[in-house]
């Protein structure tokens, strides 16, 4: 009985040994990739500064304005072009004009396609 | 037989049991408690722990009570880096300074083994790296010194497959402008440890919101947050574009101009020609770039007659519908004042500042007085130093001995010399319904400014300002800048220099002032030139107009529609009904020919 009780809480013992030193090693590895992960996103947000004063320095006005009269077919905006929405023209109603002048050559009626069969220029099954 | 027997007896086999039988009773002994000996050992025991807790003690005390903290490459290199700043942005969170990272290299002298080698491989990959200089360096015996701050990446590359021991890099702070020049002259600059040293740079030092080198104060650059200022980047853009193009055109010695937000007091561009590039500032001490708007002092010329006709309006002495005599020259002792263009006739209010009349304006200021008229520049703002965020800004010189004359001339712009800044905040206060408010170059809203601002002269005479300065653009000077669509009222200014204590004609200094809408006005202008040359295209005028006019008229055209205020196809109804009331000119338009 006394053996077994002994066998019992050295096995005790032991799993708890193993259960706290598997505790403290998976915390240290998850400190080590909190560490990790904090560099990488000081490292990420770095880069993100970088790159936000890149894009700054690219889109920089007299950058822009260079690269626009070079590189465009275009001209400076006059004050003439700008107009509220409603003093622009209305718009036309919309005229068919392939429609009316077929209608005007009398050829509005049903065409006289040659039908599939004859010509066979068509597949045979719909 | 007994073992001392044994010892007495035989020589060599006794002598083998007596060293067993002594082994045996050592063991014997060591496992064995013995009442009699037992209170001595836990003596001994008892004195051997209580020294060796005694020393631990001892050393921690010892390491509590000393003040200096063992030096660390960390905390060394920590002090000697470059702080981190609040990113500086414009009115609508454009990018004007941040701070990326970069890498300097540093070295520990203590460490480094072959100094001369060292020297040799590190000026091979940097080579604007004086050589005899990193040498004295090395040879110090600092626990650390910079080699190089601010290293791209090739060269860390570089210097890291050097291998050498002692030499190590150090993350830093670099502040860069992605503008370039672009407002240099409000944002400012900083120095190589990311001290502030002008501009609103500075300004965020003295406010303490960056103070990089303070003792066991590091700054979390991610708790920093940005400064946005009034600026905005674009119209400050197109300043500048048109500013450089002027400058060019009109071969001035310096153009700058500025825009104020009448309702605010913000500063929304200010650019002065020639500038610098805060990202390599070079020599600061040029005074050829200085500031002008804010530190540089002038005689504004004409354009201070818009304050003179406002104190004389506000004075209650006159209206819109006085008369001024101007039909003679003025003298006063052995001084006469001239008309440039004369009328010799009786001018009203409204034609003195389209004609814009030395003559008439002087009048006006006389019959204010000289003390009227001091109180109120000094109620104006024209009289003090005026201090913005900026750092830099810059006393008026105002005449010691203040005469009838001087009053007479500083009324149309002569013998008193001020900040462009301060016309600007005055001009602004005349035109905004008569709040005069601080210029600020931090953004902020119209109850804030409301909050900080003060009354200087009424609303009708603000009123009254405006219908003159929309007169002046239909009828006066200000025609260039008149960009139909947007009813602008403005005033030119051109004030001779003064070279070996003479007025001369032929450098002057030009002014412009621009309001738009007349009738609600939003944004002032100011476009000023330094001694711009006449040129044959224009007339041969080197007068405000023909330069500081057209420039700000181009910018008219260009900024309005940038800040999305389209062209009015028809003039404003009712533009101006207090002065309507009163029975003077429904409309500015029509002005001259009352």
């Amino acid at each position: 009985m006394w053996r077994f009780m002994h066998a019992m809480a050295i096995g005790a013992l032991l799993s708890c040994a193993a259960y706290v030193y598997s505790e403290k090693y998976q915390t240290i590895y998850a400190a080590e990739q909190n560490v990790k992960l904090r560099h990488l996103i000081a490292k990420e947000q770095d880069a993100i500064t970088s790159l936000r004063a890149e894009y700054a320095r690219l889109t920089r006005p007299d950058r822009l304005q260079e690269l626009a009269a070079k590189q465009l077919d275009m001209q400076p905006l006059a004050l003439s072009q700008i107009v509220k929405a409603d003093a622009l023209p209305i718009q036309a109603p919309h005229v068919d004009s392939i429609g009316s002048k077929l209608e005007s050559l009398g050829l509005f009626g049903d065409t006289a396609t040659p039908t599939a069969g004859l010509t066979g220029a068509t597949p045979a099954v719909r | 037989m007994s073992v001392d027997d044994v010892a007495a007896g035989d020589a060599a086999p006794p002598k083998q049991v007596d060293w067993r039988q002594r082994l045996w009773a050592l063991r014997r002994d060591l496992f064995h408690t013995r009442l009699d000996k037992s209170q001595g050992r836990l003596r001994l025991i008892m004195i051997g722990m209580f020294a060796a807790y005694a020393g631990i003690g001892a050393r921690l005390v010892h390491l509590g009570a000393s003040h200096e903290p063992p030096p660390m490459l960390k905390a060394v290199a920590d002090q000697a880096a470059s702080g981190s700043r609040p990113d500086l942005l414009d009115r609508n969170g454009e990018i004007l300074a941040k701070d990326v990272k970069t890498m300097s290299v540093f070295a520990e002298p203590r460490r480094i083994i072959d100094k001369d080698e060292a020297v040799e491989m590190i000026t091979a990959v940097l080579p604007d790296v004086d050589a005899k200089e990193l040498r004295a360096r090395l040879s110090s015996h600092k626990g650390f010194v910079w080699v190089k701050r601010q290293i791209t990446e090739k060269e860390r590359q570089e210097i890291f497959h050097l291998g050498l021991p002692g030499v190590g890099f150090f993350p830093e702070n670099k502040r860069v402008y992605p503008n370039g020049p672009l407002a240099a002259h409000v944002i400012g600059f900083v120095d190589k440890d990311n001290i502030g040293i002008a501009g609103m740079e500075k300004y965020l030092d003295q406010q303490s919101l960056t103070d990089p080198h303070v003792e066991g104060f590091a700054v979390d650059p991610a708790s920093l947050k940005p400064v946005q200022l009034s600026l905005d980047l674009r119209m400050t853009h197109a300043l500048r574009d048109e500013l450089v193009q002027g400058l060019a055109r009109y071969r001035a010695k310096a153009a700058a101009g500025a825009i104020i937000d009448v309702a605010t007091g913000e500063i929304v561009a200010l650019e002065s020609l020639p500038d610098f590039d805060p990202n390599d500032p070079g020599d600061v001490k040029d005074p050829t770039r200085i500031n002008r708007i804010n530190v540089g002092v002038y005689e504004m010329g004409s354009t201070f007659k818009a304050i003179s006709i406002a104190m004389a309006l506000e004075s209650g002495k006159f209206t819109l519908g006085s008369h001024v005599d101007a039909r003679d020259s003025l003298r006063f002792g052995r001084y006469t004042i001239h008309d440039f263009h004369a009328t010799h006739r009786v001018l009203s209010v409204p034609e003195v500042f389209t004609h814009s009349s030395n003559i008439g304006t002087a009048r006006l200021a006389m019959s204010v007085g000289v003390s009227g008229h001091q109180a109120f520049l000094r109620k104006m703002g024209q009289l003090d130093r005026l201090r913005t965020e900026l750092p830099e800004s810059a006393e008026p010189l105002a005449p010691k001995h203040w005469s009838e004359l001087n009053t007479m001339t500083i009324a149309f712009g002569q013998g008193l010399n001020v900040a462009p800044i301060q016309a600007l905040m005055a001009v602004a206060a005349l035109v905004n319904g008569g709040n005069l408010m601080t210029p600020t170059f931090l953004k902020r809203t119209a109850e804030e400014a409301q909050a900080v601002s003060h009354r200087v002269v009424s609303a009708q005479t603000s009123e009254s300002m405006r219908y003159l300065l929309r007169a002046n653009a239909t009828h006066g000077s200000a025609g260039f800048a008149n960009i139909p669509g947007y009813y602008v009222g403005g005033k030119t200014g051109t004030a001779d220099k003064i070279v070996h204590g003479h007025y001369t004609r032929d450098r002057v200094f030009t002014t412009f002032m621009a309001i738009t809408p007349a009738d609600k006005p939003k944004y002032l202008y100011m476009v000023l030139f330094d001694e711009p040359q006449a040129l044959p295209e224009d007339g041969g005028y080197h007068t405000a107009a023909h330069n500081a006019g057209r420039v700000t008229g181009a910018l008219i055209e260009r900024i309005e529609p940038l800040v999305g205020d389209a062209p009015q196809s028809a003039l404003p109804e009712r533009p101006f009904p207090m002065i309507a009331r009163l029975g003077y000119g429904l409309d500015a338009d029509k002005v001259g020919k009352e």
